[in-house]
């Protein structure tokens, strides 16, 4: 009796979750569509980098546009945040581009209890149920916590391409590494996001050696989706660098230094990407390099309302300016630059006032009033002051 | 290594000595009554905050952040008026891995020392190994060594629960079909003091014979033709009558079976024995196994039984289903997005609610009574 109830306990433990579809079909495939969304904004060099070394052509779906916006709100439930649309959209445009092998991976933990959102991990899911269109999906799984990691992701992924060697899969996987190291030294370097990636994948190296001082610096706090997407941060990063702001994005933070930081705040990480939140934002509070925090967040997504909360609540306590942005698909430009504007003017305000104060108790007594003003504009204007 | 700290840190300390520890925990239902039998028996004085209403609503609503959702507030709520109350330590279930659930108790805690409270939390893990992380939560909190405690504790608690689930589900079967209106629900509060009132091991195990032979003695109506509504959806909006609006009286008043598969007594059962001592297929496998045409993995909180059950429910003859759910959670925002195509393909009506602090009763009455029309007719037309 005993022996049968371990046995039956065994047998559904093995087939309690995650039991992988065996592809049916026989058809190789030698083209992947990989939709402009979610995980494209920080993973991108490293799918480039793999299915480049498996000789499988990537096909992108185009730049998020209001069309590819409305086209996934149409598909899901109006309670569904705003990246979740976007992907959907994506997803749509690629099978009208006539791509019909989707990559389309579920990244449910990236540690050991650190877990992704529920809509990111069940991306696969609403997917499938969502688009009533024929098409073959690729769907792995990234899942540290049951102990499925990272090369049980990658050979899932290449299985489907109808590839089992080991080695081919190892070398693939170390060059998907070798393109995205050079993302992100360069990005760390001071380049652009979308220089660095067209660098990245066309081979080419550059750092930036000399680093432009300017009057104010900002950190954004974002999930690389909203960031880097022109459409849905509404070019957030270069409205601010046209009012000559410094930006400071998740992307020039290394994961130690901001695991470190979020560790000195007293924090624990929830969050699978909590590193570029609370990460970047731990980081730059603590270190004291910039002077104010923006957070852009999604209507309704989950883990950002607690994630910015928190810094809010660090940033009261350290007397450091913070503005939390919405943006939903309705999200008018202009209201969004006034905020932004009304910001930043408030940091300049704070700052001419800081300094003030220093050249008063510097200089009153060695130069006159009008001598101090002018130095002190001058200083201000070339941004040399720290 | 670094694991570890984490799991220290985790835990929290233990500056409260054990005779002067005054215990609450949050409201869910009836889920305080079994809960306090436990502790009283483990030698525990135990302080239970008033039951949900409008006014722990807007306490927990002034004190929250606006994204979070409608559970914490709720909770927060309790551990502010239990604290108010005296209580000096607050005991919590945690489940990382799942949803916004995991950050309840870290939020909890800041928000509540920001606001000047002095006091203990007790974090239990459900990840796990969770019927020692639950023994020693409650060794931690009252320093109880007689195992002849821990058992009748742990057998009274339970039987309880099994008694409160057993006058639930008898509650829902003779609701829409009694014959003197309110007879069931009198029933039922009569037997949940009784519950509350009994204390000892050997009373409690007989509870459930007594409450099924006092149910049937309420005179039904047996021949009445009543449809069956599935309610699913997320735990504690399921679980909460207040949260909910009392949306099983309402169903019940309107002659409408309501069958709910989530019930604590029997979560509790497979969450804390060992998977050796079960035999049953337990409702999350069950749901996984049903599921499986649409969904392929767990992808935290309740949203795979959402769907297994809409399955299940379409292939055992129910009418149709009411999937309720707090506003932006995020499990059951994929499960909402999953329905419409359960619902076209296993062909059964399924109605979407979505409950936040400012729903009008009004409103939502009239889309029960909308749906529960519509099941009807759909019904007379299968026959």
């Amino acid at each position: 009796m005993l022996l049968y109830t371990l046995h039956e306990n065994f047998n559904r433990k093995r087939k309690r979750f995650y039991t992988f579809n065996t592809m049916t079909n026989n058809l190789i495939h030698k083209k992947v569509g990989i939709p402009r969304a979610i995980s494209y904004y920080n993973n991108y060099p490293f799918y480039y980098g793999f299915f480049k070394a498996l000789g499988i052509e990537i096909i992108l779906s185009d730049k998020t546009t209001t069309k590819i916006i409305n086209l996934g709100t149409k598909y899901v439930v109006s309670e569904t945040c705003l990246p979740i649309k976007v992907y959907v959209g994506h997803v749509v445009n690629l099978l009208d581009k006539g791509c019909d092998v989707i990559f389309i991976p579920s990244i449910q933990s990236t540690d050991y209890k650190i877990n992704n959102c529920s809509k990111i991990r069940g991306l696969p899911e609403i997917i499938r149920n969502v688009i009533n269109r024929p098409f073959t999906m690729i769907e792995p799984t990234l899942d540290k916590t049951e102990n499925i990691n990272f090369y049980d992701f990658w050979t899932e992924t290449a299985k489907a391409f109808g590839i089992t060697d080991k080695n081919q899969i190892k070398s693939a996987i170390n060059s998907g590494w070798r393109v995205y190291n050079n993302f992100i030294e360069m990005t760390k370097s001071g380049v652009s996001y979308c220089e660095a990636l067209e660098n990245a994948i066309n081979g080419k190296f550059e750092k930036k050696t000399v680093d432009l001082v300017k009057p104010l610096s900002i950190a954004i706090m974002a999930h690389g989706y909203n960031l880097f997407d022109e459409r849905i941060s509404l070019n957030l990063i270069k409205k601010l660098e046209k009012m000559d702001v410094k930006v400071y994005t998740s992307l020039s933070v290394t994961r130690e230094e901001s695991l470190k930081a979020i560790e000195n705040l007293g924090e624990i990480q929830y969050w699978a990407n909590e590193l570029e939140l609370t990460g970047t934002a731990a980081h730059y509070l603590l270190n004291n390099k910039v002077d104010g925090i923006i957070a852009l967040s999604a209507f309704g997504c989950g883990p950002d309302s607690l994630m910015v909360d928190e810094i809010a609540y660090h940033c009261k306590e350290r007397n450091m300016p913070l503005i939390h942005l919405t943006i939903d698909e309705h999200t008018g430009e202009a209201g969004f630059i006034t905020r932004i504007e009304a910001f930043i003017d408030m940091l300049m305000r704070k700052k001419r006032k800081l300094l003030d104060k220093k050249h008063k108790q510097t200089t009153i007594q060695t130069k006159s009033f009008e001598e101090a003003a002018s130095i002190r504009k001058s200083k201000v204007l070339t941004g040399s002051m720290q | 290594m670094k694991m570890k700290e984490k799991l220290e840190k985790e835990k929290m300390g233990n500056t409260i000595p054990a005779q002067n520890r005054i215990i609450a925990w949050p409201r869910m239902g009836r889920i305080d009554i079994p809960l306090k039998a436990l502790l009283v028996s483990l030698g525990a004085k135990v302080v239970i905050p008033p039951p949900n209403s409008n006014e722990a609503l807007e306490i927990g609503v002034r004190n929250s952040i606006e994204g979070i959702c409608l559970p914490y507030k709720l909770n927060l709520a309790n551990y502010i008026m239990a604290l108010d109350k005296g209580a000096n330590t607050l005991m919590m279930f945690q489940a990382p891995g799942s949803c916004r659930l995991g950050n309840y108790t870290k939020m909890a805690q800041k928000t509540l020392k920001q606001m000047g409270y002095e006091f203990d939390m007790v974090i239990f893990d459900m990840y796990k190994s969770k019927m020692k992380q639950t023994l020693q939560a409650f060794w931690h909190v009252t320093r109880c060594i007689n195992p002849w405690r821990y058992y009748k504790g742990f057998s009274l608690g339970f039987n309880k629960f099994f008694a409160i689930d057993t006058a639930e589900r008898l509650l829902f079967y003779t609701r829409p079909r009694e014959i003197h209106k309110g007879d069931a629900e009198k029933c039922y509060n009569k037997w949940l003091q009784i519950v509350d009132e009994t204390n000892s091991v050997w009373k409690a195990k007989q509870l459930k014979k007594q409450i099924i032979k006092d149910f049937k003695q309420i005179p039904i109506d047996k021949n009445k033709d009543v449809p069956i509504v599935y309610l699913i959806g997320e735990f504690f909006v399921l679980l909460d009558p207040y949260t909910n609006q009392n949306i099983e009286k309402e169903l019940g008043d309107m002659g409408v079976e309501v069958q709910r598969q989530i019930m604590f007594g029997d979560w509790l059962e497979h969450v804390l024995k060992p998977s050796i001592f079960y035999r049953k297929e337990s409702h999350r496998e069950r749901s996984v196994r049903y599921a499986e045409k649409y969904m392929k993995r767990a992808i935290g909180g309740e949203c795979i039984e959402t769907i297994g059950d809409t399955v299940y429910a379409a292939k055992h003859g129910v009418d149709g289903i009411i999937h309720i759910s707090p506003f932006s959670c995020m499990p059951e925002i994929v499960a909402q997005n999953i329905l419409p195509k359960v619902s076209k393909e296993e062909d059964i009506p399924v109605m979407s609610l979505v409950l936040d602090e400012q729903t009008g009763k009004a409103g939502y009455i009239t889309r029960i009574e909308a749906f529960i029309d519509l099941v009807k007719r759909n019904k007379l037309r299968k026959k």
